[in-house]
Parts: structure tokens; sequence; C-alpha cells
């Protein structure tokens, strides 16, 4: 199931709430969510219920252990335990056929390649389980002791097939006791408006056009529709992923709990590094706290830290070769934004900006294209001599006008150009939460007149 | 006080539609769509496992959702704001196939007492040229593919050689008449996948010149452009060129019942959902020929219990306005007529053959329908016990192209005549593409 889908909003969305909010007890209030989000991820594929359950099963037992042998041998015994199974169970369901499609280049394997589909989610919640049972190692969080709470924080359906990478150490409290108060669940509700708005509005308009510029009509593209359709793609992912993590933070809200952010305009940043600080934070961070720090971070051989880093982030990505190429890409552009500091300092703020921008649209075509031949095309297409553009191409810009505009404005920092302190601000702010109720009905609204008989509504991050 | 209203405003809404699924009034069909709304799925562990009954679930909960053909007219109106057209502007849209689960769990309208279905075919999805409000399949066939046609084509003048003329009437494609110059391409691209049929036929099968005669009159509008099918005066122009072939005089429209029929959005708009096309309804002039006729219609198989049907019918109108044609697509027809010459012909046709099939009436006493798609009938034998002079395929020319096409028109020859049954699985949505009435094999235009 996915949040921008009528079954969802109008079926599991009321209710999950009447259920969660018809007690005020914790216990009912925990197992009614903990089954409605066994339902969500049950939704669409029921056999990978187990293995979720599993690991949450698994890690929230090894926390226990952890917990219990602190500062003895056993303690890091089950934490090697622990991330070898969490990651193991990774690489099979998700790597497995990968893995097996490169072996058989070299040699014959005995067996026939894994034919399992990708646990929704996996990518998601295993990192979720391996940063709790390192926090519990080095204590900067307790272990949970209720196992149903624990299956709750694992399974909670804001989160479960498409991030943020929430940290249990972030909503421990939370995941005990929730206060709901109108203040929260009124922000909840803007949050996951404005959310499902970007998704149905923005992204999956730019979907259709996506398909057809970089799928039916790949072979027939011109240098500058080339252009055209990465970077639709580029305001895809963006709108799809942020508008996802926005309903995530809003729905969590609803039911009580803060996800903290996972998107900070990424497209206003000023260098590659200030991108990755915007985009998907919470996987960045993952990395940051338990690759690269623990790797030496900058205190030794960063650029090597760097760049395992950003490899590991291709493939967290999809199994396929794009992917750790895609990765690699970040690496090394990183790596050389680091020596090439004093440069950049002294260079004009929209020269940097026009730099950052190019260079993320064109990792787009990287991320984009799975096979290598198409890839290969559709680079050299990009900066070929072929500008006869198709007929409707200037159509499709026209009838898409008002659009791009919106997409713009929407991609423009405006709370870092007007801060908390600007007057402005606060005007706006205050004369804004008088029609704000009447904004969000309209952005709800709007969204489900366009989902009811929709052919285009996947999202992109749950496939990772 | 606003956060109070913003949550609440919120949950009147998303409490407000499931509540209104139950007061409003049901709706069993689509009218826009042609088709039945998907039903309550059944829960059984299988389907529960293998995802189905959640995508029924999901079918079910869009398919009812509350008003739900006018939220569909809000959205396409809804899709116009997102920028501007320019006069005359040319537009591509990619007409998607409906998603696979849609199709799996809403029954396709079967036969009632007139059955108004006229499949948009699968091979009308893909790159679709608008201009003026008229849609256009971006193509014009495959020479090297319309081989496999005439093949087949000229393995029944084997068979029947010496006791039944074989005959081919193909449509081209819409595409082969677009008003604008550098469009031109696909008129020639039509015209060498038709002539490759020709080019192909052997056994003594004979070609009708569809293309050419259709090609002499380019500066009408032959076509719908709300729909995928020609207008009348398209089949009108394919009915002349099988009359030249086979030696009969075409009767001229002068000496017919014209007739007319307003705002017809087709099979083009549904799928497209354009705003353009909508605001471009199409009128169909049509013409009876002055014969009187009696037609029944057959179930998939057998010969017993027909029902009356008839050649045109009046009351069709709206989306359905092309059924006027015969009733729309039925597995087999037979039409009496009272020219009482003693020749009898069969047609081979999918839902282009509807609008030719019924010019033939001026020239036969008997002719015999069969729909390629449906007929269980086995052609051979009603060809042979029915002494028929002359076998005509009329078809579209995604037909003649579509190997799975194909197939069936030549296993039309050869299936025992028998109809078992689908089981009805109405309630079983892991099973219900069996009672879709589209062959789930193939695309069939």
């Amino acid at each position: 199931m996915v949040f921008s889908s009528l079954t969802f909003l109008y079926l599991f969305l009321p209710l999950s709430l009447v259920f969660h909010y018809s007690t005020r007890n914790d216990f009912f209030r925990n197992l009614a969510l903990t089954i409605f989000s066994l339902i969500f991820y049950a939704w669409a594929e029921p056999m990978w219920i187990f293995l979720m359950i599993f690991t949450a099963f698994f890690d929230y037992s090894t926390a226990l252990f952890i917990e219990k042998n602190r500062r003895k041998i056993g303690a890091k015994a089950g934490l090697i335990f622990s991330i070898i199974v969490n990651i193991s169970l990774l690489i099979a369901y998700k790597y497995g056929g990968f893995i097996y499609d490169n072996i058989s280049l070299l040699v014959q394997l005995p067996f026939e390649r894994p034919k399992n589909s990708l646990p929704v989610g996996i990518s998601f919640y295993t990192f979720m389980v391996i940063s709790y049972v390192v926090d519990v190692y080095r204590g900067d969080t307790k272990a949970q002791r209720n196992p149903l709470n624990f299956l709750m924080f694992i399974s909670l359906f804001q989160h479960l097939v498409a991030g943020p990478i929430v940290r249990y150490s972030q909503i421990a409290e939370q995941v005990n006791h929730r206060e709901i108060n109108w203040s929260k669940v009124s922000e909840g509700v803007s949050r996951f408006c404005f959310g499902l708005f970007k998704k149905v509005v923005i992204a999956n308009v730019a979907g259709v056009l996506v398909e057809k510029y970089l799928v039916t009509n790949l072979y027939d593209l011109s240098s500058y529709e080339g252009w055209f359709g990465i970077t639709l793609f580029s305001i895809q992912l963006y709108f799809d992923f942020s508008g996802y993590s926005d309903m995530a933070i809003g729905l969590a809200k609803l039911f009580g709990f803060d996800f903290d952010e996972n998107f900070r305009h990424p497209y206003a940043a000023i260098s590659v590094a200030d991108f990755y600080r915007r985009w998907h934070i919470s996987l960045g961070r993952f990395f940051r706290d338990y690759v690269y720090i623990p790797l030496g971070g900058n205190r030794k051989y960063q650029d090597r830290n760097i760049l395992i880093v950003w490899f590991l982030t291709g493939f967290w990505h999809g199994a396929n070769w794009n992917f750790a190429l895609w990765g690699t890409y970040f690496g090394v552009l990183m790596v050389l934004e680091k020596h090439l500091k004093p440069v950049l300092d002294v260079t004009p703020r929209i020269l940097k900006h026009s730099y950052t921008l190019v260079l993320i649209v064109f990792s787009r075509a990287i991320f984009y294209f799975v096979d290598f031949e198409q890839l290969n095309y559709f680079v050299w297409n990009l900066f070929s001599s072929k500008h006869a553009i198709s007929d409707g191409f200037l159509t499709d810009i026209t009838t898409h006008t008002y659009w791009f505009v919106l997409v713009i404005l929407l991609c423009i920092p405006w709370d870092e150009i007007f801060t908390e302190e600007s007057r402005f601000r606060q005007k706006l702010a205050f004369s804004y939460s008088f029609v704000q109720p009447m904004m969000n009905v309209a952005m709800l609204l709007l969204a489900t007149i366009l989902l009811v008989n929709s052919t285009f509504n996947p999202f992109l991050y749950t496939r990772f | 006080m606003m956060k109070i209203i913003n949550s609440v405003l919120f949950f009147l809404v998303i409490f407000g539609v499931p509540a209104a699924y139950f007061i409003l009034p049901k709706q069993k069909i689509s009218v826009d769509e042609k088709r039945k709304l998907a039903v309550i799925p059944k829960f059984d562990y299988k389907s529960y496992i293998n995802g189905k009954w959640a995508d029924s679930v999901d079918a079910f909960v869009d398919d009812h959702f509350p008003m739900r053909d006018q939220v569909i007219r809000y959205a396409t109106a809804v899709q116009t704001y997102k920028g501007f057209e320019l006069a005359h502007a040319e537009k591509i849209v990619v007409v998607k196939k409906k998603h696979n689960d849609r199709e799996q769990h809403a029954e396709v309208l079967d036969t009632g007492s007139l059955q108004y279905l006229n499949n948009f075919e699968e091979d009308y999805s893909g790159s679709m040229l608008i201009i003026d409000g008229c849609v256009y399949p971006m193509g014009g066939g495959s020479p090297a593919a319309s081989k496999y046609f005439s093949k087949m084509v000229s393995e029944y003048a084997k068979e029947l050689k010496g006791e039944t003329r074989v005959f081919t009437a193909v449509a081209p494609l819409s595409s082969a008449f677009i008003p604008v110059e550098k469009y031109k391409k696909y008129n020639t691209q039509n015209k060498k996948t038709l002539l490759a049929i020709r080019d192909n036929l052997t056994d003594g099968a004979i070609f009708s010149d569809v293309f050419n005669e259709l090609n002499l009159h380019s500066d009408q509008k032959l076509f719908f452009g709300t729909d995928h099918h020609w207008k009348p005066i398209g089949a009108y122009y394919g009915y002349v060129a099988f009359c030249k072939a086979a030696g009969f005089d075409a009767v001229p429209l002068e000496n017919m019942e014209k007739r007319v029929k307003y705002n017809f959005l087709g099979t083009m708009y549904q799928h497209t959902q354009d705003p353009s096309v909508k605001a471009h309804p199409d009128t169909m002039e049509y013409w009876v020929p002055k014969v009187a006729t009696t037609a029944e219609r057959f179930r998939e198989a057998g010969f017993d219990h027909p029902r009356k049907t008839k050649v045109f019918y009046k009351s069709s109108s709206g989306g359905n306005t092309y059924s006027t044609f015969l009733g729309g697509d039925e597995p087999l027809i037979h039409i009496n007529t009272t020219i009482k010459n003693g020749k009898k012909a069969v047609v081979i046709k999918n839902s282009m053959g509807n609008a030719f099939a019924v010019f033939l009436v001026s020239h036969y006493e008997d002719i015999w329908v069969v729909d390629l798609r449906y007929s269980k009938h086995n052609l051979l034998d009603l060809v042979r016990k029915n002494k028929i002079d002359d076998m005509i395929f009329a078809v579209g020319m995604n037909a003649a192209m579509g190997r799975g096409a194909v197939n069936m028109m030549r296993n039309l020859g050869k299936q025992s005549g028998v109809y078992v049954p689908k089981p009805k699985v109405v309630q079983q949505p892991s099973d219900t593409t069996n009672t879709v009435k589209k062959t789930p094999t193939d695309s069939i235009p």
C-alpha cells in the first residue's frame, strides 16, 4: 500500500485513526498501530512480513543481550553477530540475484538464480535495526524491553516502506508513550496534505513525461529533449521522495511521533556536498555515523572514506552496477570539491549553484538507466549535435508552463531566504494560518480527484 | 482555534468520502469506460498471499469512489490548468494500457441484449498524435509482419479452392490520412504494409485494395478523430474496393438513406482524456442500404437459442455511437436479406469490420458475421454447411499485424465449435481474468 492511494486515504487511514484515537491506553494504542502497520506492510506482499517480524525479534533479543553484557566480550560478539545476520539477509534478498549474475559470468554455478522479489522496505528497516543495535552497544540508547513496542517501532507504517530511516533513540520515549494534541495533529495534517500534493500534482505529472521521454521515445530524442527528460526525472525523484517523506512526517505527527526532516530544499544547494546535506538526510546521517566516522572520518584517509561511503550509498539504492557507478561518481565529486575548496570558496554563488545543478541532473541519467547500453546511448546523445526536436516537444512545454513555474517556486528555499526573524515571514505566516485549513482541504481534494482512475502512481523509493 | 479547524476539516474529508460511499447510490457499470465496475472481492488465502486480493480491494475502492465519473471529468478539466495550448498545436500523448489489475478485477461488459462493447485494442496504446482534437496512432504497420496474415488467408483459400472465394478487406490506420504534410510518411507506411498483404497472398486469395480507394478520397475525413474506427464513409470506400475485387457494382451513397448522429466521443478520447479531443466530438453520418433485413445473433458456440438483433441500431449514442453497426461485437450474427440472389457470404471481422459488413446486405441473401475474438464456431463447417460463396476478412490493420489475432483467425477453421463456459468467478478476484471476454493472450484489434 502507498500513501497516495485511495485505499490508504479513505479506508486504511480513517480506520487506523479511529482505533488509535479511541483509547488513551498506551498498550492498546501500540497494539492497534502494530496491527495496522502489519496490514499495511502485508498489503501487497504478505509473504515478506515474516522476514520483517523475524528481523524485529532477532534484533530486539540481540539488543537485550548486548545491554545485559555491556562492557563484556559478549556485547561485542552480539553486535557483530547482529550486523552479520542483518547484512546477510539484506544481501541475500536484495543482492542475491545480482551476485549470482556476476559470478555466473566467471564460473558456472551449480544452482539456479534466486527468484525471490525484493522485500519492500528491507533497505530501510535493516538500517534501522542496525542503528538501534549499534546505539544500544554504544550506550546511546537503552534497549526496548517490550517486544510489542519494538515491533511497532520497526513496522510503523509511516516509515516502513520508504523511510525516512528513523533512529530508535530519536523516538524512544514516544514508542512507549505519546502525547497527542490539536497543535501536533494540525501540523501533521498540513504536512501530510502538502506531501500528497507534491507527490500527485508534481511527481506523478513529471513521471508521465519521464516515461514518454526516457522510455517510449528514448531512441528518437534530440540532445535538448534528453536534457529535458532527465531534468523531469530530477523533478520527479525529488517531489516523489520528499513528498513521501512529508507524508510520513505528517502521518507520524497524527499518531504522536516526531520524525526528523529528510529533505531541506536540495536543489538550492551550492555544492555537491551541500546537496547531500539536504537530500535524504536520514540516509546520509546513517552512513556518516555508522560507516564514515568508524572508518576514520576526516581524521585519516578521508578521501578513501568518502569513496567507500559513496560506493556503498550507491549500492544501497539498488543491486546493479549503475548504482555503484552513480555512488562512485558522487564520491569522486566530493573528493574533488574537498581539494578544490580554496577555489570554490571564492567562486560566485550563482556559478556554484549552477555547476551543482548540472552535475546533479546529469547524475540522474546514471541513476535512471540500469541498462548500460541505454545509459551509454543516452549520455552520448546528451552531448551530441542531434538538435532536431520531435513533434510535440514545444506542446509539452507550453501545456506544462504553469506547472513548471510551480515546480520552481517549490524548489526555492523560502524559509532560508526569509528566516524566522523576518517580519515579512511572520506576517505572511499569520495571514496564512487563516487560509491554511482550506488550502489543505484543497490540496487533499485535488490530489484525490487526480488519483481516481489514475494509471501512474508508483513510489520510486519503495523499490530501494 | 485554527489548528482545530484545520484538523477537523481534514477528518471531515477522510471520513466523509467513505460515508458518501454508503449514502450515495451504487454504480455497477461505468458508461464512460464501457465496463462493469469491480465487485467486492471475496477473501481467500491464495489470492491474499499472491497480492491479488489487495489489488482487488484497491480496484474496488477506485471503481466505487463516490461520484466517480464526475470526479474523473474534474480531473480531466484540472489537467488543462498545467499550462496553455498554442493554436493548432501538435501533441503527442502516451496512451498506457489500463493497469493489469484493473483489467483483471473489472469485468468487461459482456453479452447482454445489446453488446455495445467496442474493445479498445491494446495495440492502440503507445504514442498518439493529437492534432486539432483528432487522435492518430503514430505508425503505419509493418510490411514484414503482414505476411503472417496473408499466409493465414491463403491457407483458407487453398482449403476452399473451388468452393468459396476468399477476400481480404483490411482497413489502414487513421495515421494514413493525417492532414499535415510532414506525416505523409505514415501514408506511405500504411500503403506499403497493405500492399505487402497483397504480395504475399497465394492460392487465389483476392486482395481488395482498400487503401487505394480510401486514398482517392483523402480530402474527406475517413476516420473518427475521437475513436479508433473508420467513419462510415471510410468503411463505404472499403466496401467499394471490395466490390471492385468481387466484380460487383457498389451501391452509390445516393441510393441509401443517410442518417446522422452527433457528439460521439469514442475510445481515443476515453484513453487520452485529452481536453482538446473532448472539445471536438465526432459527428457520424451513416448510410442505410434500402434493403429489408432480419438478423439473429448466436452465443459463443452452437446455433441454439438465437436472439433477434438488427443490422443498424438507431438507439446507440454517446460513447457507443459506433455500436450503431450490428449492435457492436457479437460472436456470430446471421443476416438474411430480401436480395433473393442465393448468394452467401461470411465476414470474419473485428470491430473495424462492423461498419463495413452492413453495406454487404445489398449483394447477398445470407451474410454470416464472425467475430474473430469471440466465436467458437468452426468456420470451415459454417462455410461448407451453408455453401458460402464469398469469405471476407474485414479487419483493421492492427489485427492483420498481430500474431495473436492472426492465430485466432487461423484457429477459427480448426476449433471444435464447442464453447466451454469459463468459470463464473465474479467473487474470486484471483481468477477473474477468465471472465474477461478479451482473449488474454494477445491484443486484438
